[in-house]
C-alpha cells in the first residue's frame, strides 16, 4: 500500500502526487497502540519500576 | 498528612501559563484531527471553516510557545544535553531523554502540519481573500497536501502514545503536574537531579 496518493494527468504522462492515502490511517492508528501494548509488557514483564 | 500537601512540599513543574497552553493545543489537536479525519470515515458535516479556524488557533499558541519558551523559560532544559547520551535511563534533568526526543518530533511534525496547512489555507474562502487554486502547481499541491496528510496521520500515533503515557501510574505525577502545576519534593528526588534541574518550591 503506497503512502501517497497519485492522480492521471489530463495532459497524459506519469501520474500526479495529490496527496498522503489516507487508507493508512488505521496503521498509524495500530502503531501507536502497538507501541503502547509492547511498552506495557516490557515494563510488566522485564523493567518492573523500582526505585531510582 | 499526605505528600504534597503544603505548598512548602511541592516543587513547581509546570505554570499556570504553560498548563494553559498544553490543553489548549490539546484540544486545538483533537479538533483538528476529528475535523480531518471523521469526513474521511464516513462521518460527513461542514468541517473545512471549523478546520482552518481551528489550525489558526493552533499556529498563534504554537508561536506563543515558541516566543515564550526561548525567552521566558528555560529553552536549554528540552534540549538533548551530554548528561543524557551519558545516561540516557538515569535520573533526568527537568525533562528525560524519551521526553525530549517525543518533543523533537512532535515538533516536527506540528510545524510540518502548521506550514503546509498555512498554503493549503490559500485554496480556501476566507473573509480575507477568495481561494485560489492556481496559486501553486498542480505538482507542489500535491507536495504539500501529502506532506499535511502524513504529518497529520503520524501525529494521530504520536497522540496515542502520549495518552498512553499520561494514564501510566508510574508516570502519573508528570500527569498532575500537568493538572495542578506541581510534583512533591520526593517525586522531585526519586526521578530528577537537582543539579541537572534547580527546581523551586511552591512556597
Amino acid at each position: 500500500m503506497s503512502l501517497f496518493r497519485y492522480a492521471s494527468s489530463i495532459y497524459g504522462g506519469s501520474d500526479m502526487l495529490i496527496g498522503a492515502n489516507y487508507g493508512l490511517l488505521p496503521w498509524f492508528a495500530l502503531a501507536g497502540l502497538g507501541f503502547a501494548i509492547a511498552h506495557a509488557i516490557f515494563k510488566a514483564v522485564a523493567a518492573p519500576s523500582k526505585p531510582r | 498528612m499526605t505528600l504534597g500537601s503544603t505548598p512548602a512540599d511541592r516543587i513547581v513543574r509546570h505554570k499556570f501559563v504553560d498548563r494553559a497552553y498544553h490543553w489548549l493545543m490539546a484540544v486545538a489537536m483533537f479538533i483538528l484531527l476529528a475535523t480531518a479525519f471523521l469526513p474521511i470515515l464516513g462521518i460527513k458535516f461542514e468541517w473545512v471553516a471549523i478546520h482552518w479556524v481551528t489550525g489558526l488557533v493552533l499556529t498563534a499558541i504554537v508561536l506563543i510557545h515558541i516566543i515564550r519558551a526561548s525567552f521566558w523559560q528555560n529553552f536549554w532544559s528540552m534540549m538533548i544535553d551530554g548528561g543524557d547520551l551519558k545516561d540516557p535511563f538515569g535520573k533526568a534533568g527537568k525533562y528525560s531523554l524519551a521526553q525530549k526526543l517525543y518533543h523533537l518530533a512532535i515538533s516536527v511534525l506540528i510545524l510540518a502540519a502548521i506550514g503546509s496547512g498555512l498554503l493549503m489555507w490559500r485554496k480556501v474562502d476566507t473573509p480575507f481573500w477568495q481561494r485560489d487554486p492556481y496559486w501553486l502547481s498542480t505538482e507542489n499541491w500535491g507536495l504539500v497536501y501529502a506532506l499535511h496528510g502524513l504529518a497529520a496521520m503520524a501525529l494521530v500515533t504520536m497522540i496515542i502514545i502520549h495518552i498512553y503515557f499520561a494514564l501510566r501510574p508510574d508516570e502519573w505525577h508528570l500527569t498532575r503536574s500537568m493538572l495542578r502545576g506541581w510534583i512533591t519534593r520526593k517525586e522531585y528526588l526519586d526521578h530528577h537531579d537537582p543539579r541537572r534541574w534547580q527546581a523551586k518550591d511552591e512556597a
